[in-house]
C-alpha cells in the first residue's frame, strides 16, 4: 500500500518535471557563473564591476533574456580576492554548468580560473583586468572588457608627443602588472615617437612614502619635461604630495586606476594632471545618461566607472548570443571573436582582430579646480600598441 | 651634502611615523602579550571619524580630536568584546583573535561604508613647504617629527608620573605581583587598550594626511611596519619600539636613496635582509623588554 503509494507520487513528480521542461522550451534558462572578489583587496573594483553587471541581466532578463530565449540566472561567488578561492569557486561553477564565466578584475586569479573554464570550453570574461597578455595566457575562451594598459600608454605617449614633450620620467612599482608594464608600455611607445626617457623610479605598492624617490627626481638636471606613473591609490596621492613639497613642477600623466573622488580631492596641486579613464559621463551622452539612471534606481550616483563597464558586459554577450543563436561554448566563442562595433555606454566595442582584450574608446582627462574636463576620447591605433 | 641631508630629513620623518605605530603595539604586547594585528583597523576607525568630520566642514583641530577619541574608545570597545574574553589564552590564540578582529572589521568597512576609497581633502595649507637652508620640508612630514616628539614626551610623563602610568609599567614587568597590590588588572589592561588607540588615532591622522584618502585595508601596511619595528627593537619594550621604528624608517629610506636602479626594485628585500642581520646581532632587539617575554 504505502510502496504503491510511494510509487504514484514518483511518477507524478516526474510527470511534472517533465511537463515543466517542455513549457520552459520557449525561453531556455541558464546559469552565468561570477568568482569575483567581493570582500578584500579587488572589491574596491569587483565591487562596483557586479552591482552594474546585475542592473544590465536584469534589464536583459526583462525583455526575454540573452538573444531574446536565454533567461539567465546568477551563480554570485565571493572569492575574498584569493587566487586560490577564485579557482575552487570556478571549478564548482564549471561543475554546476554554466555557460558563461566571469573573474575578477585582477590578471592572477582570471588567468587561474580561466585554465578550468577554458578546459571545458567556457567562454570567460574578467571584470576589468586590464593587463594585456590576461587572453594568450588561458587560451581562446578567455575574453577581456576593459581597455587595456598597452591602449591607454599609447594613448598617453600620443598625448604627451602632442603637447611637445622631449623628455619623460616613469615611475613603476615591480609589484603589480599594471604599475610596471603600463609605464614600459608608455616609454616604448614614447620612444617610438621621438621622445626620450629621462630616468626611471620604483616604489613598493601601498607603502606611501616618497621623500626619498621624489628627492631624487628633484635632483635631475635637466628635469624631466613629464612624469608618468601609474600609480593610484594610496600611492599617487602621497607621491603628488611629496614631489610638489620637493619643488618639482613636471607636468603629470596618470592612467585610470587614479580615476577616483580623491585625486579630484587633492586641491590645487592636483591642476593640469592628464589621465585616462574608461569614458567621462557628459549629459547626453549615453554614460550620462546611465550614470543618471543608476542614480535614480540606487539613490546613489556611481562612484566609479567600473559600474559602466560591468554594466556594458552583458551587453556584449547579447550581442554575441544574438550572433551565435546559441549559449553553447564553441559557438559563442566564436561569435564573441567575432564581434565587431557593438555599441556600449563609452562608444563601442570590436573583438576582430584582436587578441580577444578589446579594441575601444579611451578617454582623456585633466583635472582643473577639483573637477575633471574631457580632453579628448579616441581609440588607440592598433599599429602603434606595444605587442603585450 | 645637500641631497644627503635631505634624504636624512626624510628618513627621520618616516620613522617618526613608525615609532608611533610600533609604541602602540608595544604597549598592548607589553601587558597582555598581544600583538594586535587589529592595530591597523583602529586606524582606518580614525580615517573614516577624519573623513566624515571634513565631509562635514568639522574644523581640522577637532575633526583629528575625534579621530584619535574614536580610536581610543574603538581599541577600548575590541578589548572588551574580544580580547578580554580570551584573557587566559596562550599567546597565539591571542594572536589569531586579533586577526579576526582585523578581518571582521575589514568586511564591515567594505559593506558597510565601502569598498571604494573616500577621500579626505586637508586644507591646502597643510601641503605646503617650509625651506631651511638647503634643504626642504613638507608641512605633513615637519608634523610628524613634532607630533612624534610631543606623543613620546606626553607619554613618558604619563608612564612615569601618574599612578596608572606606574601601572601599566609595573604590569608589563610582573602582572601578578601588580595584581597582588590590589591594583584592578582590568583597569590597566583597557587603559593600555585605550593607550594603543589613542596612538593608532595619531598615526592616522598624519597617514592619512599624506595619502589624502581612507580605505577600509587602509591599515594592513602600517601594522605590518610597527610589527617589523616592534620586532627589531625588542617586542614589548617602549623605548625599543621607537628605537626599531627609527632603524626602519632610516633604513627603508636611505635604501631608496642609494641603491642603484638595477637593484631598487629589491629595495624591500634589502630592507627585511638589513632586519635580518639586526636580529642576528641582537636577537632579543636593539632595546629587549625587561621581563625578556616573547611571542
Amino acid at each position: 500500500m504505502t510502496r504503491t503509494r510511494r510509487m504514484l507520487t514518483l511518477c507524478t513528480a516526474m510527470a511534472l518535471c517533465g511537463w515543466a521542461a517542455v513549457g520552459a522550451a520557449g525561453a531556455e534558462e541558464v546559469t552565468i557563473g561570477l568568482a569575483t572578489g567581493q570582500t578584500g583587496g579587488l572589491a574596491p573594483f569587483d565591487q562596483p564591476s557586479l552591482a552594474g553587471f546585475r542592473m544590465a541581466m536584469d534589464e536583459i532578463n526583462a525583455r526575454g533574456g540573452l538573444g531574446g530565449t536565454y533567461m539567465v540566472t546568477l551563480d554570485i561567488k565571493d572569492t575574498r580576492s584569493d587566487t586560490g578561492a577564485t579557482v575552487q569557486a570556478a571549478q564548482e561553477l564549471v561543475a554546476a554548468g554554466v555557460k558563461f564565466l566571469i573573474t575578477p578584475c585582477d590578471a592572477d586569479p582570471s588567468i587561474a580560473a580561466g585554465q578550468i573554464s577554458q578546459a571545458a570550453q567556457i567562454p570567460t570574461m574578467t571584470f576589468c583586468g586590464t593587463t594585456p597578455t590576461i587572453t594568450d595566457a588561458v587560451g581562446d575562451y578567455m575574453f577581456g572588457s576593459y581597455p587595456a594598459d598597452n591602449g591607454q600608454a599609447t594613448l598617453l605617449a600620443q598625448h604627451a608627443i602632442a603637447k611637445g614633450y622631449k623628455s619623460a620620467y616613469i615611475l613603476k612599482s615591480p609589484d603589480s602588472a599594471y604599475t610596471l608594464r603600463l609605464p614600459e608600455y608608455f616609454a616604448e611607445v614614447f620612444q617610438k615617437l621621438g621622445g626620450t626617457v629621462a630616468g626611471e623610479g620604483s616604489y613598493s605598492l601601498g607603502q606611501q612614502d616618497f621623500a626619498a624617490e621624489v628627492t631624487k627626481i628633484a635632483a635631475l638636471d635637466p628635469q624631466p619635461d613629464v612624469i608618468m606613473t601609474a600609480a593610484y591609490e594610496p600611492d599617487f596621492p602621497a607621491f603628488l604630495k611629496a614631489l610638489r613639497g620637493a619643488g618639482v613642477t613636471a607636468p603629470i600623466l596618470g592612467s585610470d586606476g587614479i580615476d577616483s573622488p580623491t585625486t579630484t580631492g587633492l586641491g590645487d596641486i592636483a591642476n593640469g594632471i592628464v589621465h585616462t579613464t574608461a569614458g567621462f559621463p557628459t549629459d547626453g551622452s549615453p554614460l550620462g545618461e546611465f550614470y543618471a539612471k543608476y542614480e535614480a534606481v540606487t539613490g546613489a550616483a556611481p562612484e566609479t566607472v567600473y559600474v559602466a563597464t560591468g554594466y556594458e558586459i552583458p551587453y556584449i554577450l547579447d550581442a554575441a548570443v544574438t550572433a551565435a543563436g546559441t549559449m553553447d561554448g564553441p559557438a559563442l566563442r566564436d561569435a564573441l571573436a567575432n564581434l565587431e562595433n557593438v555599441p556600449v555606454l563609452t562608444g563601442s566595442v570590436t573583438y576582430k582582430g584582436t587578441n580577444r582584450m578589446p579594441l575601444r574608446a579611451i578617454t582623456l582627462v585633466e583635472i582643473q579646480g577639483g573637477a575633471r574636463v574631457p580632453v579628448e576620447t579616441a581609440t588607440p591605433d592598433p599599429a602603434l600598441v606595444p605587442a603585450p | 651634502m645637500d641631497f644627503f641631508l635631505q634624504q636624512l630629513l626624510n628618513a627621520v620623518s618616516l620613522g617618526g611615523i613608525y615609532a608611533l605605530l610600533a609604541l602602540g603595539l608595544a604597549v598592548v604586547f607589553s601587558i597582555v602579550a598581544l600583538i594586535n594585528f587589529a592595530h591597523g583597523e583602529l586606524m582606518t576607525v580614525a580615517g573614516y571619524v577624519l573623513f566624515v568630520c571634513i565631509l562635514y566642514a568639522v574644523p581640522l583641530p577637532i575633526a583629528v580630536v575625534a579621530a584619535i577619541a574614536a580610536a581610543a574608545v574603538a581599541a577600548a570597545a575590541t578589548e572588551r568584546l574580544a580580547f578580554r574574553p580570551m584573557r587566559r589564552a596562550d599567546p597565539t590564540s591571542l594572536m589569531l583573535t586579533s586577526f579576526a578582529v582585523s578581518a571582521i572589521l575589514k568586511v564591515l568597512f567594505q559593506n558597510g561604508i565601502s569598498a571604494r576609497p573616500k577621500p579626505v581633502p586637508l586644507p591646502p595649507d597643510l601641503s605646503g613647504t617650509l625651506t631651511f637652508g638647503p634643504v626642504r620640508l613638507g608641512t605633513v612630514p615637519l608634523a610628524s617629527i613634532l607630533v612624534t616628539c610631543l606623543s613620546l614626551f606626553a607619554l613618558t610623563l604619563f608612564l612615569k608620573r601618574t599612578v596608572m602610568g606606574k601601572a601599566m609599567r609595573a604590569a608589563a614587568e610582573d602582572f601578578q605581583v601588580l595584581r597582588l597590590m590590589g591594583i584592578r588588572a582590568n583597569r590597566v589592561i583597557a587603559a593600555a587598550f585605550a593607550l594603543s588607540g589613542m596612538l593608532a588615532g595619531i598615526s592616522a591622522a598624519l597617514w592619512v594626511a599624506q595619502r589624502g584618502s581612507v580605505d577600509p585595508l587602509m591599515g594592513f601596511v602600517p601594522v605590518l611596519k610597527a610589527f617589523v619595528a616592534s620586532v627589531i627593537g625588542g617586542l614589548g619594550s617602549l623605548s625599543g619600539a621607537v628605537a626599531g621604528g627609527f632603524a626602519l624608517g632610516i633604513a627603508e629610506v636611505l635604501f631608496q636613496a642609494y641603491l642603484p636602479d638595477a637593484a631598487l626594485p629589491f629595495r624591500d628585500a634589502f630592507v627585511l635582509g638589513f632586519v635580518v642581520l639586526l636580529l642576528l646581532w641582537r636577537p632579543d632587539g636593539l632595546i629587549p623588554a625587561r621581563t625578556g617575554r616573547r611571542s
